[in-house]
């Protein structure tokens, strides 16, 4: 079915309607830009300070939190042994009939190494406790 | 209608929108100053608020456009004899660039002779792009009485032109 009206219709929208003036746009333009150019200083302001935040993270986190140390790398400066701490038992009897003195020497073993690098330490303290026994001779 | 997308440019947007708005906001106005005025309160309205809504952007503008124009006539109707005078000296003013077509020129100067509620129903289905239920809804009117205007609307159109051509 064929619309009567509609070549009237077409007839219609061939026609152009005339655009507003220049004073409308100009109107326009100050309601509608103006808002813009604050909403464009606002987002650059923001970017700005997003973008300088993010800078001072970096850093902080660069500075204060390494991700990944280095592996330390200490070097040996300086090894010490205390003067040994002798202690004299009486002589026992053993079962084969000799004479022994029982000896408790008690010493120990400091060695330190430094990584100047990171101004780290590593010390090694190594105490000792033996026992000895001194055989005497009996004439 | 194109839709008025959330990065398009408004000079963009009005510039192949804006005649067809101001010629529906003449059909609510009493001359070619006050449809600029509503053209522009309607349109920055919409542009601002409106065009990010769901729904028809056709049915938004001409909604924004139809109440700044009924909010505009009662704030000047202390002024409507006035205005009625400016009005009809307006109506000399054509609403439509000059046409070669003699057909064509007939049919804008007959639209303009035609009773404003049949009027405004052909300039909101043809300019406007809605639907009788659309044209219903913005003149609050039932949809076949919306279409009892346009087919009245087309047969006056006819006469008007058909006369016109022969004189």
């Amino acid at each position: 079915m064929t619309d009567p009206d509609h070549d009237l219709e077409q007839a219609l929208a061939a026609l152009r309607p005339r655009p507003p003036g220049p004073a409308v746009l100009a109107r326009l333009a100050r309601d509608l830009d103006a808002p813009a150019s604050r909403r464009g200083v606002l987002i650059a302001w923001s970017a700005g300070l997003t973008a300088l935040a993010a800078v001072f993270a970096a850093a902080f986190a660069f500075l204060s939190f390494p991700a990944e140390p280095a592996a330390p790398s200490y070097q040996l400066v300086r090894a010490d042994q205390s003067p040994a701490a002798l202690q004299f038992y009486r002589p026992v009897q053993l079962d084969d009939g000799s004479f022994v003195r029982p000896v408790r020497v008690r010493w120990d073993n400091t060695t330190r190494w430094e990584d100047p690098r990171t101004n780290t330490r590593l010390i090694n303290y190594r105490p000792h406790d033996q026992l000895t026994l001194l055989n005497l001779e009996t004439n | 209608m194109s839709d008025a997308h959330a990065d398009q440019d408004w000079r963009a947007w009005f510039a192949e929108h804006g005649a067809r708005l101001r010629l529906i906001a003449r059909q609510w106005t009493r001359s070619e100053a006050d449809a600029d005025d509503v053209v522009q309160e309607a349109f920055v309205r919409f542009w601002k608020h409106q065009r990010h809504l769901p729904g028809n952007p056709n049915a938004l503008v001409v909604t924004s456009i139809r109440r700044a124009a009924l909010d505009l006539l009662r704030r000047s109707d202390r002024r409507a004899v006035r205005e009625k005078v400016v009005g009809d000296e307006m109506e000399t003013v054509s609403w439509f660039e000059p046409e070669a077509d003699p057909r064509l020129q007939a049919l804008a100067a007959s639209l303009q002779l035609l009773p404003t509620e049949q009027r405004e129903v052909v300039v909101l289905k043809v300019w406007g792009d809605l639907t009788f239920d659309q044209i219903g809804e913005q003149l609050s009117i039932s949809p076949n009485t919306a279409a009892s205007r346009w087919r009245y609307a087309m047969e006056a159109l006819r006469k008007h032109i058909t006369v016109r051509t022969h004189d």
